[in-house]
C-alpha cells in the first residue's frame, strides 16, 4: 500500500473472499485503536458483534457474491477497547481476478450519527403525534356518530312524549291541556278570517249511578266507549277530547250556531239509539255555544258550560244552544 | 435444516442462543438504517429473476416504500421468537447442517436441535460463516445428497 493510501482520510480494506483482512491502512485501524498492521490476517469478525455479523452474513457477502458491490451500508465495527463505531462503507469485489478479494472504504460517521439519531427521533415523534391525532379524530368522529344516535332516540321521545302529554291516558282522545291549546288555537284563526267557530259540552247523564251500580271498571268502559263514539261520530276537521270526569268537549271550526245546535240535536238521539255494553242505555245532556268576536276561549267554555247546565235543569237528554237560552 | 436456531436469544435457564437482548437491538437498528439497501438485496432474490426486470422494479418499489414496519416485525419475530417447546411435536426425518465455527448460532444450538428432534441428524460442515449453501455450495449439496439416498 502506498503512503499516500495509508494514511488517507478513509479508512481502507481488503478482504479476503472467505472474509479476512489481508490490507488495512492506518486510518482504518487508528480509528479503532489498533496499531499499524495489527488488524492483518484477523478475520472481518473480530471487529463484530452478534448484530453486525448477522449483516456482513446476511447482507453485505451475499450483495458481493450477487453484484460484486455492495453501497452505503451502514455497520457498527468494536473498536479494540470494544465499544461500537458507526461506519458508513462502501465494498467492491476486485473483477477480473481468480482470488476475489474485496476493497472496502469506510468512514466512520459519529457526528453524522447523532444527526441521524435525530431525524429518527423526530420521524418517530411526528409518527406518534399523527396517529394521537389519528386517534382523537377517530374518538371525535365516535362522538359526534354517538350524540347523532342520541338526538335521533331523543326526537323519538320527545315526539312520544308530545303525545303522551296530549293524550288523556283512558280514552286515548286529546286531554284537557290539549283541547285548551287547540281552542286557543282555533279561537285566533276564527278571530282573524271571520269563520265562525262552535263547542259542545257533552255530559253522560246520572253516570254516577253507573259508577255505583256497576262499579268503576264499568265506569270506565263507559267513557271509552263514548270517546271511540264521538271519535267516529265527528267528521274531518272537528275535534273530540275529554275535559275532565264524564265531560267531553268537541271543537266544530266553520260551523254556526245553527248547525251547532242540529249536530247536538243528532249525537244525543245516536247516543240514546246506541247499545252500550254493561249499562245497555246511556245519554248525554249537551251544550253548545259559539263564538262571537272578542270572546276568549275561556268565556266560549262558560257559555257552552252554562248552555249544558240548562239541559241538565231541563230533564237531560236534550241539546241546548247558549244563544237560545232567555237571559232574564 | 441449515444453521437452524429456535431461540437466538440466551436465556436465563443457560441456553446459549448467541445473541444478547442487546445484540438483537443493535441488529434491528442497523437494519433499519439500511433499510432500503435491504429491500435492493431482497427483491432479486425473492424472486429469482434477472436484475432490473420490471417485476423486480416493481416489487422493490413496493419494499422500498412499505416495508421498514414489516421488516422489522419480521426480524422481531424471527430474533425475539423461542420455540424450543415445540420441538419435540417435530416427526419428520431431518438433516441439520452447520458451519464449523458458525458466525451466527453457536454450536451447541446444533446439538441442542439435534438433542430435541426426534430422526434428525446433525452434520457440522467444514464451511466457515452462517450461509454455507452460499459460501461452500458444493459442499453442502453433497452432504445434502448423501443424506438423502441412504435415507
Amino acid at each position: 500500500m502506498t503512503h499516500s493510501l495509508r494514511y488517507f482520510p478513509a479508512g481502507l480494506l481488503t478482504l479476503s473472499h472467505e472474509g479476512y483482512i489481508l490490507e488495512a491502512n492506518e486510518t482504518f485501524q487508528e480509528e479503532l485503536g489498533y496499531k499499524p498492521k495489527e488488524l492483518i490476517g484477523e478475520h472481518l469478525e473480530k471487529l463484530c458483534r452478534p448484530g453486525a455479523k448477522m449483516i456482513f452474513h446476511s447482507y453485505f457477502f451475499p450483495n458481493i457474491n450477487m453484484y460484486g458491490v455492495v453501497k452505503e451500508l451502514f455497520v457498527k465495527l468494536k473498536n479494540k477497547e470494544g465499544t461500537e463505531v458507526p461506519f458508513i462503507l462502501n465494498a467492491r469485489q476486485r473483477p477480473m481476478e481468480e482470488l476475489q478479494q474485496i476493497d472496502v472504504v469506510l468512514l466512520p460517521m459519529k457526528r453524522r450519527m447523532e444527526y441521524e439519531q435525530e431525524l429518527r427521533q423526530t420521524k418517530l415523534q411526528l409518527e406518534e403525534t399523527i396517529r394521537e391525532k389519528e386517534t382523537a379524530l377517530d374518538q371525535l368522529k365516535n362522538i359526534y356518530q354517538e350524540i347523532q344516535a342520541k338526538q335521533e332516540t331523543l326526537a323519538v321521545l320527545n315526539s312520544e312524549l308530545l303525545i303522551a302529554a296530549n293524550t288523556d291516558n283512558l280514552t286515548g282522545i286529546a286531554n284537557r291541556k290539549h283541547l285548551l291549546e287547540l281552542l286557543a288555537d282555533y279561537n285566533s284563526l276564527s278571530q282573524s278570517t271571520g269563520e265562525s267557530l262552535s263547542v259542545l259540552l257533552i255530559d253522560i247523564d246520572y253516570f254516577k249511578k253507573v259508577n255505583d251500580v256497576y262499579g268503576h271498571d264499568a265506569g270506565d268502559e263507559v267513557l271509552i266507549g263514548l270517546a271511540t263514539f264521538l271519535q267516529q261520530f265527528s267528521r274531518p276537521g272537528q275535534l273530540v277530547g275529554r275535559l275532565g270526569g264524564e265531560e267531553f268537549l268537541m271543537l266544530l271550526p266553520n260551523v254556526d250556531k245553527t248547525l251547532s245546535l242540529a249536530v247536538g240535536q243528532r249525537l244525543k238521539e245516536l247516543v240514546e239509539q246506541a247499545q252500550w255494553e254493561t249499562v245497555g242505555s246511556l245519554t248525554v245532556s249537551i251544550g253548545a255555544a259559539t263564538l262571537i268576536p272578542k270572546d276568549s276561549q275561556k268565556e266560549l267554555i262558560k257559555k257552552a258550560d252554562l248552555a249544558l247546565y240548562y239541559s241538565k235543569e231541563n230533564g237531560r237528554n236534550q241539546a241546548t244552544h247558549y244563544d237560545d237560552i232567555h237571559k232574564d | 435444516m441449515i444453521g437452524p436456531s429456535p431461540c437466538y436469544l440466551n436465556t436465563a435457564d443457560g441456553y446459549h442462543g448467541g445473541f444478547d437482548k442487546s445484540d438483537i437491538e443493535d441488529l434491528l437498528g442497523m437494519m433499519e438504517m439500511n433499510f432500503t439497501g435491504w429491500a435492493n438485496y431482497m427483491a432479486p432474490m425473492a424472486l429469482k429473476q434477472p436484475i432490473e426486470s420490471r417485476t423486480v422494479q416493481e416489487l422493490r418499489s413496493t419494499f422500498v416504500s412499505n416495508d421498514p414496519k414489516v421488516a422489522r416485525q419480521f426480524a422481531e419475530v424471527t430474533f425475539y421468537s423461542d420455540c424450543r417447546d415445540l420441538l419435540k411435536q417435530g416427526q419428520v426425518d431431518t438433516l441439520i447442517l452447520q458451519c464449523s465455527n458458525d458466525s451466527i448460532v453457536p454450536i451447541e444450538v446444533g446439538e441442542y436441535l439435534h438433542q430435541h428432534l426426534k430422526n434428525s441428524r446433525l452434520h457440522i460442515l467444514d464451511a466457515k460463516g452462517h450461509y454455507p449453501h452460499i459460501s461452500h455450495p458444493q459442499e453442502t449439496a453433497s452432504v445434502v445428497k448423501d443424506y438423502l439416498e441412504v435415507n
